[in-house]
């Protein structure tokens, strides 16, 4: 005797969903099967215990109560959006602050430079930018001295033409 | 007005098309609810949020199934968010009711009549919410509510194979919890 495949034949019985001689033959072995005719019994106790008969009703009210649920949920959900999105945008704000920063240091060194030497004095820049800061005045000086040598050399000739020496009196 | 126009203007927005779909569907999704929970406070909170959730998706729902296909889904997938929530504190206990049940054997014959159906009833709805979940569901929509294998089908997206098998292997778990149940009734089963 095949007892399992009955138990499931038994439970199709129950859907309807048993042909004819399937029937028949699952009827013949049932009358003759101790353990399938309590099998069979004891799924139609389960079966009618468990029919949806004496449901309570959902509570009075029922559309009222789900409109003013409704009309809360409109009200509160900006908030909500502002919960779920807003919260979520103040990290991000701070790593994109965070970031904007860093790049205006990194890359953006000469525009400070600029700024710095906007206080400074010109022999300040100088030094600042590795120069010395007295390289004209010694050109000059130089240019000067040369001017000198050549003054000296002309009054000399001078003198030397008047026959009178400057350095005898 | 036809279904597909009362969804059609809910989706617009009318709250007026949303009630007539509420007021239509609102015992099943109740019951659905129920059967799995058997707390009618319970129930009721979870048809409610199902319809809220409903209102909605309403924007995204594509009438490739129908509306109740669609809407049950939403309740049942809510319930089980529920069911999961809550496992732990509804494990059941199969002694305790037992005690319960030997209990009720000191009370005089009339009191026990008069108890053994809701006792019966209490029983075997515990053992189901004892069951895993999925076999909860399948149970609570074929057994409880009466749909049909292609509505299950329909409902719980699996195939129809699935289905068979899944209500097949849950009954036999639900009959295999209630065996001490039934040993105890010595073959009576009118109870």
């Amino acid at each position: 005797m095949n007892c399992k495949k009955f138990e499931k034949w038994i439970l199709r019985a129950f859907d309807g969903r048993l042909k004819d001689n399937e029937k028949k033959e699952l009827e013949e072995h049932v009358h003759s099967c101790p353990l399938c005719s309590v099998t069979q019994e004891e799924y139609r106790v389960i079966f009618n215990t468990l029919k949806a008969k004496d449901f309570p009703e959902p509570k009075p009210y029922f559309w009222e109560r789900l409109q003013s649920k409704l009309e809360e949920r409109k009200k509160v959900e900006p908030w909500i959006l502002w919960k779920k999105w807003g919260m979520r945008a103040i990290p991000v704000s701070f790593l994109l602050i965070f970031f904007m920063s860093a790049a205006i240091l990194l890359f953006s060194p000469p525009q400070e430079e600029a700024e710095l030497t906007q206080d400074l004095s010109q022999s300040g820049i100088l030094l600042l930018q590795n120069q010395n800061p007295l390289h004209d005045t010694t050109a000059l000086l130089e240019t000067a001295g040369i001017e000198d040598k050549n003054m000296m050399l002309i009054f000399t000739v001078l003198e030397e033409n008047n026959g009178t020496r400057r350095d005898l009196k | 007005m036809e279904e597909k126009e009362l969804v059609r203007l809910s989706r617009e927005g009318s709250e007026e098309a949303f009630a007539e779909l509420v007021k239509k569907y609102r015992i099943k999704v109740f019951n659905l609810a129920f059967s799995l929970t058997r707390d009618r406070d319970v129930a009721d909170d979870l048809a409610q949020e199902a319809f809220i959730k409903a209102y909605y998706a309403l924007p995204r729902f594509q009438s490739r199934s129908g509306f109740g296909t669609w809407l049950y889904r939403i309740a049942i997938n809510h319930a089980r968010d529920y069911l999961r929530k809550k496992s732990r504190m509804i494990q059941i206990s199969i002694e305790k009711i037992k005690e319960s049940s030997i209990l009720q054997e000191d009370k005089t014959m009339k009191e026990e009549k008069e108890s053994a159906e809701a006792q019966r009833k209490q029983f075997v709805h515990q053992s189901i919410r004892s069951l895993p979940e999925k076999h909860q569901v399948i149970l609570s929509l074929r057994d409880i509510q009466g749909f049909s294998y292609e509505e299950i089908s329909r409902i719980l997206n699996i195939s129809p194979g699935t289905v068979d098998s899944r209500i097949y292997r849950a009954r036999k778990m639900l009959r295999k919890k209630l065996a001490p149940f039934f040993s105890r009734q010595g073959g009576e089963h009118e109870l």
